[in-house]
């Protein structure tokens, strides 16, 4: 099956991370809030997003409980660890300067 | 600590398996509703909000495989569902599963057989204490070669040097009547100087080792035993120490028992306390000793070598005419023991090498063809979410799977196999530690099940994995043709399987000429019915020159008398059974001493050369006035007392002697040498030229030889001579009365070394036929695995090409066009191959000269027999499969399409 192209791997770990930060949520949420904020820019593919997620949470970086949905459903919550809030701040600002650098290259151009 | 942690996670993921699997269910099936009641929100109906999330969530079994994969501890998972996987696709082909793992049984259970005696042989030190530093000690002399020290030199070595721990005299073994019991017989023995096992660093299994003192004023009639004999003789007692053995009509008290293990420099029954009387040792300037020495830690053995070369230079100063040429040979322990075995026992390792890569082979063409009919269940596992590199894996672990199933089958061979081997390789090889399937057997079984399971497993597993999913699917996508790569290595697989075997049967068919032309060779005797045996008279009832002869020529006279018997002999040595040589000078002719060839010396009573068919060429045998002659001058020799005496005695006498053709020739070319004169101390008139007889074996050259009267041998009667009787009938019947004549007058005698001549014949090339009855096994076994192979490969194509072989004979293509088109096909193959394997053996051949008599490593005949026998063999393995696809219906063969 097809990899996100849309999303570097790395980027979606970081969004992912960045969104978790503000509060603990389930993975329809996360991609639900992801497609939001981004004004409907980025569609996070499920087929991209629950590897990740594991993969996250095998690193030690976020954290999953079991709890109640809105609906009184059983969810998997997420939850950023102190390693992930320190991984997000050294992606977030490596994110930065990579952004940065590129308008530079591009208002230049 | 790594295991602890495999361990620990293994049980984590046991235990947390199950509820993981739920969860990543639970999880995603919560995300499918979430996706489902949001779109029925915005007003879809719910059939159909259910049937769009699900296209939106794809491939739900593929994403639960990556999640899965990000898991920690997930190779353990893999594995056991690998196995699972493996163990079931092996249940579900049990032809396919028994016929590989027996294959691979036959490979790895000689690889493992072999290796152990590799093992025991050249790879474990020896069992002694820093074997690294023991020497075996040898001297020089004028003609090449190794010989054993003086005593005088030993001595002086011991004396002088500076690099040598400790040093030890020890004797030639030597063979001593033993009496126990109803039977009596021979034991070797070896006289050894007190500290000989504290030299070698050897603990006794039972009792102690020689105490210091215990070789001084004629050594203690003390004895250790070997395990063997102490298990034989004395029935294993656990308190042998402190008993008694008769040892030539003597007692010995019994001391110690050394461990069965224990047989190096050599093997031995007994062990003795030698004479380490030094003013005798000093004197004696006889090349009769062996020593072994231990150098200083810290010194090496060049070191060691460099001090006794310095001293035995030193040694050669002083004493410029018996110690001419006489230099210290020091050899490392390990080399002296293991001697030359190592060429054959390697050899032995690339045979079997050899045979476990056409077992290979073979399996790996199985499991090709079955990768074929398994492409399909390939595809489904791909399309399923199966990685490359996962079935990859699962396929690795399927064929690591049945080489470890044919390694445990195989080291239940060996254990049976290395049982028989060790009985076969007891002449050819020293076995310094025993031949077992030990540790290092069992860790070496394992690695190669590992690479070997890799290596069959690895083509057929990348070929299988790369299959398309899309094509493989297709229904009956199995027809005409097949894709080009896999023709190709499977072409190539039998093409090297048939190379392999080549060059098997290339050294078997070698060694089997070298057999046949050492059957033919001329050894010089007509010995068929000739029956020897040794007897050796014990010092303390046989003392004088005249007790041993008389007893000899009493039991001689009555052999005579014995009824069919036609010639009765006795000598010092016997045809391919070397005796000792020396140097002789010819009066009147510019010649120093110790030099020009050795001749060999043979004594010889009674009627020698009737008895071997020896044929007489020139000249007569001794009168009995000669042998006269010679014990006269025994008689008077033995009350002389100093060496200058017996010189000038020895001048006065002129002794008859018969000589070889090649002394003749070599002496005295275009001249009779009947009537010649030489000496060697004494002096030797010819009376007499007889037909040459090899005196080692089938394969080295006959060397002069000179034949003296039994007397000239007799002044020492202890020494131990060989009879022979010649009569009619089979030489065997014999034994019985050639031991009651003997037991007859000394009870106490052993009848030692019976042996018929067509037996020494037999043991003299035993090294050869043990050679060729190994490396025709592997030939035989490296064939029929290659047979099948090649039947197998064939019948596979042949089946694949049923249709094209139905529409050829349906539009009328005659049978022997049909078969001459597979046969062509299968040709070339057996052609590359045959011409590969040529060029291998002719590189591998020449690692075998040293093994062959009267064959070169490059062979003609040989090469094309072997090539005509595999051509044979592998057409025969393709005709059976052609033949059952000519039975094929076309109706049949057409409609299956």
């Amino acid at each position: 099956m097809s990899k996100p192209t849309d999303l570097v791997q790395g980027t979606l770990d970081l969004l992912i991370l960045k969104t978790l930060a503000l509060e603990s949520m389930h993975g329809w949420a996360i991609a639900q809030r992801i497609r939001q904020v981004s004004k409907e820019v980025l569609q996070v593919n499920q087929g991209a997003l629950y590897p990740a997620l594991h993969r996250l949470e095998n690193n030690g970086w976020i954290r999953a409980d079991w709890g109640e949905s809105e609906n009184n459903r059983r969810a998997k919550y997420y939850s950023l660890t102190k390693a992930g809030t320190k991984y997000m701040e050294k992606e977030e600002a490596n994110w930065e300067r990579l952004s940065a650098a590129i308008g530079l290259v591009l208002k230049v151009g | 600590m790594r295991w602890m942690d495999v361990l620990r996670m293994a049980g984590r993921w046991v235990l947390r398996r199950g509820t993981a699997e739920g969860e990543l269910d639970a999880e995603l099936r919560f995300h499918l509703e979430r996706s489902v009641a949001e779109k029925v929100a915005a007003g879809m109906p719910e059939e159909r909000a259910r049937r769009v999330a699900m296209m939106e969530f794809g491939g739900v079994e593929n994403m639960k495989e990556e999640c899965r994969e990000t898991r920690k501890g997930n190779w353990l998972h893999d594995m056991a569902q690998d196995l699972g996987y493996g163990a079931r696709m092996l249940r579900k082909s049990p032809g396919f599963t028994v016929v590989a793992v027996i294959t691979l049984a036959l490979g790895i259970g000689a690889n493992t057989a072999i290796f152990s005696v590799i093992d025991a042989v050249l790879l474990k030190p020896l069992p002694l204490r820093q074997p690294e530093k023991l020497v075996a000690l040898w001297e020089t002399e004028t003609a090449p070669g190794q010989y054993p020290l003086t005593g005088h030199d030993y001595v002086k070595w011991h004396e002088e040097n500076g690099t040598f721990e400790s040093m030890s005299l020890y004797s030639w073994p030597n063979t001593y009547n033993v009496r126990g019991g109803e039977e009596t017989a021979g034991a070797t023995v070896l006289k050894t100087e007190a500290n000989f096992f504290s030299v070698l660093g050897v603990q006794p299994a039972i009792g102690r080792t020689f105490a210091n003192g215990e070789d001084q004023k004629g050594g203690s009639k003390v004895a250790i035993l070997s395990y063997g004999f102490w298990k034989e003789r004395m029935g294993g007692d656990r308190d042998a120490v402190n008993k008694t053995v008769q040892l030539d009509a003597e007692p010995y008290t019994v001391i110690g028992v050394m461990p069965a293990w224990f047989r190096v420099p050599g093997k031995a029954d007994v062990w003795m306390p030698l004479d380490m009387d030094k003013g005798k040792l000093v004197a004696s300037g006889n090349h009769q000793w062996k020593a072994i020495g231990r150098v200083k830690s810290g010194v090496t053995i060049e070191q060691a070598r460099a001090d006794l070369r310095r001293i035995a230079a030193g040694l050669e100063k002083e004493n410029p005419d018996s110690n001419r040429s006489v230099s210290a040979i020091v050899v490392p322990m390990r080399d002296a023991v293991i001697g030359h075995s190592d060429q054959l026992l390697w050899l032995l390792f690339g045979a079997v090498g050899l045979v476990l890569l056409i077992a290979c082979v073979n399996v790996a063409n199985l499991l090709l063809s079955r990768a074929t009919g398994r492409r399909r269940e390939i595809a489904v596992r791909s399309a399923l979410g199966a990685g490359r590199g996962r079935l990859t894996r699962q396929l690795l672990t399927e064929s690591v799977m049945l080489s470890l199933a044919g390694g445990v089958l195989g080291v239940a061979a060996a254990y049976g196999g290395v049982g028989l081997l060790r009985s076969v390789l007891v002449r050819l090889v020293p076995q310094p530690n025993p031949v077992q399937v030990g540790g290092a057997s069992l860790l070496f079984t394992f690695g190669v099940c590992l690479v070997v399971g890799v290596l069959f497993g690895l083509a057929p597993a990348l070929q299988s994995s790369e299959v398309a999913s899309s094509e493989a699917l297709k229904p009956k996508s199995s027809g005409v043709g097949t894709a080009g790569r896999r023709q190709w290595l499977r072409d190539a697989l039998v093409a090297g399987e048939i190379g392999l075997c080549l060059m098997l049967c290339v050294g078997a068919g070698l060694l089997l000429r070298t057999f046949a032309n050492l059957r033919a060779m001329d050894l010089g005797i007509h010995g068929d019915d000739v029956l020897t045996a040794t007897v050796r008279l014990p010092e303390t009832t046989y003392k004088t020159f005249d007790q041993g002869l008389g007893f000899y020529r009493q039991l001689l006279e009555q052999l005579r008398g014995t009824a069919g018997v036609n010639a009765v002999a006795m000598s010092t040595s016997l045809p391919l059974v070397a005796g000792v040589n020396g140097y002789i000078t010819i009066p009147g002719r510019q010649a120093e001493a110790n030099t020009g060839p050795l001749v060999q010396a043979t004594s010889i009573d009674g009627d020698y050369f009737r008895a071997f068919g020896i044929p007489l060429l020139a000249g007569r045998e001794y009168l009995p006035s000669e042998h006269e002659v010679a014990a006269k001058f025994m008689r008077e020799i033995s009350v002389v007392k100093t060496e200058a005496e017996a010189r000038e005695l020895a001048k006065k006498y002129t002794v008859a002697a018969v000589i070889n053709q090649s002394m003749a020739r070599a002496f005295w070319p275009n001249e009779n040498a009947v009537g010649k004169i030489f000496n060697s101390f004494a002096n030797f008139q010819v009376v007499g030229i007889v037909g040459d007889v090899k005196q080692f074996s089938p394969r080295t050259l006959v060397m002069p030889e000179t034949f003296y009267p039994i007397e000239w041998d007799m002044a020492n009667p202890n020494r131990p001579y060989s009879i022979v009787v010649q009569g009619t009938g089979k030489p065997e019947n014999f034994i019985g009365e050639l031991r009651s004549a003997v037991q007859g007058r000394d009870a106490s005698l052993a009848l030692m070394e019976v042996r018929t001549m067509p037996q020494i014949v037999g043991e003299s090339m035993a090294d050869t036929q043990y050679q060729t009855c190994l490396l025709g096994a592997m030939a035989i076994l490296a064939l029929i695995l290659a047979a099948v192979g090649t039947y197998g490969v064939m019948s596979y194509l042949v089946r694949q090409r049923t249709n094209e072989i139905g529409i050829r004979m349906a539009l009328g293509a005659a049978r022997g066009q049909i078969v001459g088109m597979v046969l062509r096909q299968a040709g070339m193959r057996v052609a590359i191959g045959i011409v590969l394997g040529v060029l291998a053996a002719m590189a591998a051949g020449r690692l075998m000269t040293g093994m062959l008599v009267g064959v070169k490593p490059i062979d003609l005949p040989t090469y094309v027999g072997v090539a005509g026998l595999l051509a044979v063999v592998a057409l025969a393995a393709c005709y059976l499969p052609v033949r059952s696809a000519m039975r094929v219906d076309p109706m049949v063969a057409l409609r299956d399409e």
